[in-house]
């Protein structure tokens, strides 16, 4: 089976210097729920970046379901991302930009339409169908934002922080929908997140990175396990003492 | 074509509709301001000066700028268009939605091109009707279409240079302001360049604007001074330069792609 996500060795240094990724090797199975850990700077977003074609890698390749996504465009298709900063087009509404983005990859206008109202309704969204995502509460926004990086019906879902800085309310919310999302899309998941108990609670895989190395891999029981602790948390922490 | 190339152009016709969509929207910034702007042109210049001035190289004054009026209001909002509305995408963070798409970077600048074509062809159908009534139509319509055609392929695909480029609402400003309209004012939509003299004439004739207000005048006025079918093909090749630099620019991810 081909793997949903390879990385080999991907490195990234940006103008100035400040090396983002360095020789960064990663696999991500088809069909699972996969989260990567790392303290800020650790290169999280910016591997993402290269995986979505909104930055761009060399040396080292990303390969999402075998399409390279340096170079093949038909990788696009392959994924939607959630970034962690909300950024909507203002000039549409809420079943507008969900519309638009499907066709912007290739949807027709219909079928975008109806992907549209039906991502509105998994997502508690439809009472907000007309309205701009300026007057939509920060957790709606969270939530249009996921459903934008489903619309065009992506097998790889990218989630970078999708609950840095909401309230512990709408945290276990999102933790619902995500749960529904990998069930129900039967997509796979990459999540990126700060918080050790997210991890725990939605990953099946889980990858430590630090200063864009990849430090640790393994289920939560594997890593607590070879840490010789007995939380993910200590391990973590464990592992980026080392 | 392949399944990718059509998704692709679906995807590029999309962005094309929302930039349209953009400019119908926002029709009192869009429409509104270059349409009052170019009437006003008309009124002071056409109308109060024009009956001092009377005939320029035999032409009644109205006669003699309103081609130029129209390649200034396509220049001035085409530029305008796609240079804010890239500007804002990139701002704002949107843009990164349209570049994690398939789209193709030439694509891509085409569906931003499209709205400068769609803002500055509706402003200049809009002063045209409006001055009708007074210098009539034009003897040439294709030759005017041209004209303004490619006036809005070049400014559009200059508009979306600046746009990527620009970092700041000021540097996005001063192109506008510095080599824009300058641009605009010194490409005899006034005046007749034979008529000055050095170094104003040679200012003018060194002005790529001046040969699209020439050649726009020739179709409605029958008046001209360049050789219209140079001028066009001049026109063409820096249409095709602009576009050319705008998608290798967009393609590569410069100042877009870190």
């Amino acid at each position: 089976m081909t793997d949903a996500l390879r990385i080999e060795r991907l490195t990234k240094t940006y103008a100035g210097g400040v090396k983002a990724l360095d020789a960064l090797s990663l696999v991500i199975p088809d069909g699972s729920f996969f989260g990567l850990l790392g303290p800020n700077g650790a290169g999280k977003t910016t591997l993402i970046g290269g995986i979505s074609g909104l930055v761009r890698i060399a040396p080292g390749h990303a390969f999402i379901f075998g399409a390279d996504a340096a170079t093949d465009l038909r990788a696009r298709l392959l994924v939607g991302v959630a970034p962690q900063e909300i950024h909507l087009d203002r000039f549409l509404t809420t079943r507008e930009l969900l519309t638009y983005h499907g066709r912007y990859f290739g949807m027709r206008r219909r079928e975008a339409q109806a992907r549209a109202d039906e991502l509105l309704d998994v997502f508690d969204l439809g009472g907000k169908a007309n309205v701009k995502p300026n007057r939509l509460s920060g957790g709606m926004r969270r939530r249009l934002v996921i459903a934008r990086a489903l619309a065009h019906r992506p097998r790889l879902v990218v989630l970078d922080e999708p609950t840095a800085g909401v309230d512990l309310e709408l945290r276990h919310e999102l933790w619902r929908y995500l749960r529904r999302l990998h069930a129900e899309e039967g997509v796979t998941v990459l999540l990126t997140t700060h918080y050790i108990e997210e991890a725990e609670e939605l990953c099946e895989q889980v990858a430590l990175i630090r200063a864009g190395q990849m430090i640790a891999e393994g289920s939560p029981d594997e890593l607590i396990e070879k840490a010789g602790v007995s939380t993910l948390e200590d391990a973590y922490i464990e592992a980026m003492r080392q | 074509m392949s399944e990718l190339a059509l998704i692709q152009w679906r995807g590029a016709l999309a962005l094309a509709g929302r930039e349209t969509r953009r400019v119908l929207y926002l029709w009192t910034q869009t429409i509104l301001p270059p349409v009052v702007t170019a009437l006003l042109f008309l009124a002071v210049f056409g109308g109060a000066l024009g009956k001092r001035i009377h005939h320029i190289e035999g032409l009644p004054y109205l006669h003699f700028i309103l081609p130029g009026l129209l390649v200034m209001t396509v220049a001035g909002q085409s530029f305008a268009n796609s240079s804010t509305s890239i500007f804002q995408a990139k701002n704002e963070g949107y843009i990164d939605g349209v570049l994690a798409s398939p789209i193709n970077g030439w694509q891509l600048v085409l569906a931003y091109m499209t709205g400068g074509l769609v803002r500055s062809g509706l402003a200049a159908l809009v002063v045209g009707a409006a001055a009708s009534p007074w210098t009539g139509g034009p003897d040439n319509a294709g030759l005017l279409v041209i004209a303004l055609l490619f006036t809005s392929l070049i400014f559009s695909a200059l508009g979306v240079i600046t746009g990527v480029w620009a970092d700041t609402f000021d540097q996005h400003s001063f192109i506008a302001n510095i080599v824009i309209t300058p641009l605009a004012l010194v490409g005899g939509v006034f005046y007749s360049a034979r008529s000055l003299h050095s170094p104003w004439s040679t200012l003018t004739r060194i002005d790529p604007l001046y040969y699209l207000v020439d050649a726009a005048r020739a179709s409605s006025a029958g008046f001209h001074e360049s050789s219209v079918a140079i001028s066009l093909a001049v026109a063409a090749g820096v249409a095709i330069i602009a576009f050319l630099t705008a998608a290798t620019l967009v393609t590569r991810g410069w100042r877009l792609r870190p």
